[in-house]
């Protein structure tokens, strides 16, 4: 069966936003806008979710 | 030496005395990334952004639940007798290891700053031949009147402390919400 890179590209565009939304988190902490901060990191928190569900709907169409 | 002994110990680069030589192939672990394990790597990795930035979080919800003004100790820097204008003088405020820099810029008019340099926080002096702050390590040089980086490296300005002078004392009253 021929594999589509489909799920890996959409996981990585999950993962870079990871790691730009923990830096956003870092930097809007230093700079005390708190709000901003909440905001930045529960996004971050969901993405989580999101990659779990891409995971799991890439290993069952395999 | 018997032909048993030999089996034993062999000799460096003779191959062993047996007819398998598939023995050290393993086939179970060959491919130790494989396209599943990847990725479950990447959801591993995006669970631990998650999860790092949960502290940050709770601390900017507990100062929000705090109320946004941050508040300072007054404290003590120095005798405004014992600075003459032109002149510079190291403090820490508000922790101890926060060193700053008070400048005497007139009669009436002090600056002070964290005088950690913004670039990679080597210290800043005050250069008082050319008037401005200077960072010795890449040569970041800041306005003295604004902290703002005027030369080098650094990109962001230096933390400026809230003075107050109160009958001849100089007091560090807060220090600015640094703002970009």
């Amino acid at each position: 069966m021929k594999r589509s890179y489909r799920g890996v590209v959409y996981l990585s565009l999950v993962l870079l936003l990871s790691i730009v939304c923990t830096q956003q988190v870092v930097n809007a902490f230093f700079y005390e806008r708190y709000a901003l901060t909440l905001v930045v990191a529960g996004l971050n928190v969901l993405l989580f979710p999101a990659a779990l569900w891409l995971y799991r709907r890439e290993r069952d169409a395999e | 030496m018997s032909e048993d002994n030999q089996k034993k110990t062999p000799a460096q680069g003779v191959p062993l005395n047996e007819d398998n030589y598939t023995h050290n192939i393993r086939k179970f672990h060959e491919r130790k990334l494989d396209r599943r394990s990847f990725l479950k790597t990447m959801v591993g990795a995006a669970g631990v952004f998650a999860v790092s930035t949960l502290p940050w979080g709770a601390i900017a919800a507990k100062h929000l639940a705090e109320g946004s003004k941050r508040v300072y100790p007054e404290r003590v820097i120095g005798s405004a007798a014992d600075l003459p204008v032109g002149e510079a003088l190291e403090f820490a405020y508000p922790g101890e290891h926060d060193t700053a820099l008070l400048v005497r810029l007139g009669d009436g008019e002090y600056k002070a700053y964290h005088n950690a340099c913004t670039h990679l926080k080597c210290p800043v002096f005050w250069d008082k031949a050319e008037g401005d702050l200077l960072c010795p390590c890449h040569h970041g040089v800041f306005d003295v009147r604004t902290g703002r980086p005027k030369a080098g490296p650094p990109r962001r300005p230096l933390p400026e402390i809230e003075l107050a002078v109160k009958q001849g004392t100089i007091y560090a009253t807060g220090v600015k919400r640094y703002e970009t």
